[in-house]
């Protein structure tokens, strides 16, 4: 067992050899590879052969597959209203890819895809161009007006500062918040894991201590599981937020 | 652990062990073909196949269920219409035996009013003939009892003096 908390966090290619390369870049199959196709391929599959439309009565796979729809489109639908539900496709795929990856890290000795920046951060980057898109082309250059909240005119040039600021820090919160939290999360349970097997391993009474980092990592681990459900909560729910704001500006307000 | 050494074309310097594994800037390549690739492939199958899937199996279900309540409501309906038509048939006929029921009464009434006025008459009738033969009765003891009076007294008055009275002397002396 490693004893360095980050290893955990390490992308080993899995075939030695990378497969091709892209503009220079040697691209290799990876662990995380592995895990974004598992995570990938048990969502996909699970959601289409769970669900048979004719079947009045869902059994407990299609419940499932429909409470996570329904979850989706509710969120949708209270973020950003009716034309919000135009993304439902995106806001679902982002939705079950975070909370996939999420559970399918807490499997020990797997790994856990979004406790890796450049994956979250390029999630965040898409939802924001896709934000910036949408507003756009709804809006043209009115879209602008984002940034010019309904204030005084006198404090108006530090708020357009402040909302220019808050808007491009999103992509960095969006993705850091993600991030930070899966990363925490397994590290903690990793230190508490390595404190179990050195006092285990101490022998005498530290093997009788071990318990109390095992009774913790019981806790940390139940608290991850409401972690690894609620940040892909958060991260769906936010990208509705920030839809509305494309598609209805202030107005919603 | 076999760490890799992926230096092949990327600038980074090859990674020390203990470094931050999320910040190895030489992985991001192969991590952002990865994403690209698998959140794609996620991505239509949400659109194209699982997402319709779930829908129509809501929808149907939906349907399905409206269309029961539709069912239920209709029914529902029918019922009260029906209940509607038993209960003014029920007045109909209840109007019609009440009204059936004040006529014999008042036929009855009617004839018991007429056979007690006849009973009346007729009762009034025999009382008059018992009144008048009471009447003459009286008028013929009464005439009885004059004569048997006039003759006593003349008995009497023949007995006493000798003298024969005469009836009608005899009735006119009794002041009659």
């Amino acid at each position: 067992m490693a004893l360095n908390p980050m290893e955990q966090f390490t992308i080993k290619p899995l075939i030695a050899e990378p497969l091709f390369a892209i503009a220079g870049h040697p691209i290799y199959f990876t662990n995380q590879a592995l895990l974004m196709i598992l995570v990938v391929a048990a969502s996909s599959l699970f959601l289409t052969l769970a669900v048979k439309p004719g079947r009045l009565v869902p059994n407990r796979a299609q419940s499932m597959a429909e409470v996570s729809y329904e979850f989706v489109a509710n969120m949708i639908h209270s973020a950003t209203g009716e034309d919000g539900l135009k993304f439902f496709p995106f806001v679902f795929t982002l939705f079950m890819f975070v909370l996939c990856s999420n559970f399918f890290g807490m499997i020990p000795g797997s790994f856990t895809v979004t406790s890796q920046i450049a994956v979250t951060l390029a999630l965040a980057c898409l939802v924001m161009g896709i934000v910036i898109v949408t507003g756009f082309a709804k809006h043209g250059f009115r879209f602008f007006m984002l940034f010019v909240p309904k204030a005084p005119i006198y404090i108006l040039p530090l708020l357009v500062v402040i909302e220019v600021i808050s808007f491009c820090s999103r992509p960095i919160s969006l993705s850091v918040r993600l991030f930070a939290n899966m990363l925490a999360g397994h590290t903690l349970l990793a230190v508490f894991a390595g404190f179990v097997v050195s006092l285990g391993a101490a022998g005498g009474l530290f093997t009788g201590l071990a318990i109390a980092p095992l009774l913790l990592i019981v806790g940390i681990l139940l608290l991850e599981f409401l972690v690894a459900f609620l940040q892909a909560y958060v991260f769906a729910i936010l990208t509705c937020i920030y839809l509305n704001e494309a598609l209805h500006l202030h107005d919603h307000h | 652990m076999a760490e890799p050494v992926s230096t092949t074309a990327t600038t980074e310097a090859p990674k020390k062990e203990g470094g931050f594994p999320p910040f190895d800037t030489s992985t991001f390549p192969t991590q952002l073909f990865w994403l690209v690739v698998t959140f794609a492939f996620l991505f239509t199958v949400m659109w194209r196949v699982a997402g319709p899937k779930i829908n129509s199996a809501i929808t149907n279900r939906r349907g399905v269920i409206n269309g029961a309540i539709a069912e239920a409501n209709k029914a529902r309906t029918d019922a009260e219409t029906a209940q509607a038509g038993y209960e003014a048939a029920l007045a109909t006929a209840r109007a019609r035996a009440n009204a059936l029921a004040e006529d014999t009464r008042q036929g009855l009434n009617a004839e018991i009013a007429k056979a007690k006025a006849d009973a009346d008459a007729q009762a009034h009738h025999a009382m008059q003939d018992a009144d008048a033969r009471i009447a003459a009765t009286r008028e013929t003891a009464k005439a009885a009892v004059t004569a048997a009076a006039r003759d006593a007294a003349i008995a009497i008055v023949e007995r006493l003096t000798g003298d024969k009275v005469s009836a009608e002397d005899a009735a006119s002396a009794m002041g009659n």
